[in-house]
């Protein structure tokens, strides 16, 4: 064995799920059909994850390269320095998101070369036929990341979607004009898929289309009720295999292997409940991964919490679905499928406004904290802080202050480093912070006793 | 027979030993650096020889701080919030914020009845600790001990822009080079740091009182600066370097007596007083 290889190993995370377990085979085998596709002529598409376009891509059959995905898997695999310093010396600057100058080193590199850069982790990214960006207000990224590409890929068009998320406001309810918003994303949507049709000569199947949806509809319900049995004490999965259990979430959604994955967990974890199982022997605190992306070259920070009795039942971090009957509109009896679409969306990412305007000083996201604290017994908040990612991280202290005021005070850590710039973790640090805050955590429950 | 407790507290730039009984018994301080850090072994023999004991007479060893982990003579290692905590609230019970500016980090307390409820840390970047003030100094050439007393004889303050450690250096020097007192300088430079360590810690909502521990307790013009933020004067330990390794001592003496009490087993390693292995 190499000593790559081993190193490789060493840091590998310990899954409390079988089904965790399997995802990164996954990833590898969804990776190599990228490329596989590109060998047979299919055309394929720069994607990000939540732009609500899966279920319209998968039905033009129309391949999904996961840009996001990929500069994870390089922060994961510990080999993503040569792709930032690529776009580092291209005068992108440091403080950009490291996902897009990752894939941007990636693909300047690939161009220079014509093909692969050498070693590429997991024989590399394909290169794409269109880029499909998005005005989503979730992160800025999403619409300048394809266009900077674009410069070193001149023949590839970019289309970017126009997401709106509609403003909280505790005096103000947006249904008011909610017929606007859907009015405005189904045209975006029929832009795409024009523009699709125009660049890849690939028809939509707007019969597949309705299945899909379908589809998409049954596996977000699936997914919320899987997760919501880690409501369970002992708690049979934590976030650490969460961070692996989100790849079908947002990478495969609107396939039937997605549904069948979290079939699959969903029986493992009631197996796991029904023996008393948890994700590890001695539960002690049960904490909540309050907000921001990991830092996937640490995964095993997840172990280290372990080894301290402590557990992660629930995250906000990647649980991007909810039960679609607990929405306040009847999905099914939307018939036209880029109208259900474009419905699902406004109604997941306002779905908290009506608890936080029932509680004074609440915001949607310090009300999603608050259900899951009480919903899940939670004995304390971690975050993290990636710096590169500003939209996602800006308001985390002001979430974990705001909390704290209108809620309860309760022990909170706020980890730093990023997502995949590994120069900017130290794990003795970030160790010692661990300790501190069980240290914390042990003396409120024990003041508690 | 008298119990013995001993507290090590092994930062970055010093090593603390403390001893007690019911009362403390003996504690030196000592220089921590690459070398000297392996060699806390010896400080622990001169705070030994100082109470007049021999290791073996002691009953319990805690070991906290930076360099805490494998120390081969502790029974067992705590981190050193809680060891702050327990330390502060010993000296200083009034105390509900505890704000411990250290060789390279620093952190933010938050106490209620001697517990730690909340805390918050700064180790990656050097402003905000006392680094900063070293590496400054060194610029300066100014003795880091002399920093204090010289910034009180500031007349107004020069304005640091640069948060990054590396370039406040060089922009100390520009400063001196265009022939702005020293004290001016240095105040600015403390002035720099409070912010840095202000803006942290009042994620922690800030109650009086207010505890200043560490090395950057001991320099006067960044106790000054850091009072004129808070809007109120701060309290000092007698000793603000021994904090954690009190803490330690006395969290070790709990420990013995909580296992007397209950009746359970004391958690003990097998102690042996030599030099540490971690950083070789």
């Amino acid at each position: 064995m190499t000593e790559e290889k081993k190193a490789e190993e060493r840091k590998k995370r310990r899954t409390a799920t079988e089904a965790a377990a399997k995802i990164g085979p996954m990833v590898k085998a969804m990776i190599a059909s990228v490329l596989q596709a590109r060998d047979e002529g299919k055309p394929i598409a720069y994607t990000f994850i939540c732009c609500c376009y899966d279920e319209i891509i998968r039905a033009m059959d129309i391949v999904p390269a996961w840009t996001e995905n990929y500069a994870g898997i390089c922060g994961a695999k510990r080999d993503a320095q040569r792709f930032l310093e690529r776009a580092g010396s291209e005068n992108f600057s440091r403080s950009l998101c490291t996902y897009a100058l990752c894939g941007l080193g990636f693909d300047i590199w690939h161009e220079e070369l014509g093909q692969m850069p050498p070693d590429a982790p997991w024989g590399g990214q394909a290169r794409p036929d269109v880029m499909l960006g998005s005005g989503q207000i979730l992160c800025d990224p999403r619409s300048k990341w394809y266009q900077a590409a674009q410069h070193y890929m001149p023949d590839v068009p970019v289309y970017n979607v126009g997401l709106p998320w509609p403003p909280y406001e505790n005096d103000y309810d947006y249904r008011e004009v909610q017929d606007y918003y859907v009015k405005y994303i189904v045209e975006e949507l029929r832009g795409l898929v024009t523009f699709l049709e125009r660049h890849t000569g690939k028809k939509m199947d707007w019969d597949r289309l309705s299945e899909l949806v379908d589809l998409t509809d049954r596996t977000w319900n699936l997914i919320w009720e899987t997760y919501e049995l880690r409501r369970a004490v002992p708690s049979p999965m934590g976030t650490g295999d969460a961070m692996n259990t989100m790849v079908p979430i947002v990478f495969m959604m609107a396939t039937q292997q997605a549904y069948d994955f979290f079939k699959e967990l969903n029986e493992e974890l009631r197996r796991k409940i029904a023996n008393k199982e948890g994700e590890i022997p001695d539960e002690k605190y049960r904490l909540i991964w309050g907000g921001g992306l990991p830092a996937w070259f640490a995964l095993t920070d997840f172990n280290y919490f372990n080894s301290k009795g402590a557990v992660f039942p629930v995250e906000t971090t990647y649980r991007m679905v909810e039960a679609v009957y607990n929405f306040d509109i009847d999905l099914s009896k939307i018939s036209d499928p880029l109208e259900h679409i474009a419905w699902r969306w406004l109604k997941f990412w306002t779905y908290w406004y009506d608890k936080a305007r029932k509680r004074p000083g609440s915001h949607p996201d310090v009300e999603r904290l608050i259900q899951y604290i009480e919903d899940y017994k939670i004995d304390g908040i971690v975050m993290h802080e990636a710096f590169s990612c500003r939209t996602w991280h800006v308001g985390l202290v002001w979430q974990l202050n705001r909390l704290k005021k209108i809620y309860r005070d309760m022990p909170s850590l706020i980890l730093e480093s990023d997502i995949v710039d590994i120069s900017s973790y130290n794990e003795a640090d970030t160790r010692a912070r661990i300790d501190a805050f069980i240290d914390t955590l042990e003396a409120v429950k024990s003041r508690g006793r | 027979m008298s119990q013995y407790f001993a507290g090590v507290d092994i930062g970055s730039t010093m090593t603390k030993v403390v001893i007690v009984n019911q009362t403390m018994l003996a504690s030196v301080i000592g220089p921590t650096g690459p070398e000297h850090r392996k060699l806390a072994n010896r400080v622990m023999e001169e705070a030994l020889a100082k109470a007049n004991l021999l290791f073996d007479d002691i009953t319990y060893v805690v070991a906290t701080g930076y360099g805490r982990i494998n120390v081969p003579f502790a029974d067992k290692q705590i981190t050193e919030i809680s060891c702050h905590a327990r330390g502060v609230s010993y000296l200083l019970p009034e105390a509900r914020t505890v704000i411990d500016i250290g060789g390279q980090d620093c952190k933010g307390i938050k106490l209620n009845n001697g517990r730690v409820m909340d805390f918050v840390m700064n180790d990656k970047c050097a402003a905000g600790t006392g680094r900063f003030l070293e590496v400054t100094a060194e610029g300066l050439g100014v003795k880091l001990e002399d920093m204090g007393r010289l910034s009180l004889e500031a007349k107004s303050k020069v304005e640091i822009g640069s948060t990054c450690t590396v370039f406040a250096a060089q922009e100390v020097v520009a400063k001196l080079s265009e022939g702005v007192p020293l004290p001016d300088i240095i105040a600015g430079l403390h002035e720099a740091i409070a912010a840095r360590i202000y803006s942290m810690v009042r994620r922690l909502k800030i109650e009086r009182e207010v505890v200043l521990t560490g090395g950057g307790a001991k320099n006067i013009g960044l106790v000054k600066a850091l009072e004129a933020k808070l809007g109120f004067p701060v309290l000092l330990p007698p000793e603000p370097l021994l904090t954690g390794a009190i803490g330690a001592a006395l969290l070790g003496r709990d420990i013995v007596k909580q296992a007397a009490e209950s009746g359970t087993p004391l958690p003990k390693s097998e102690r042996r007083l030599q030099q540490a292995t971690l950083f070789t």
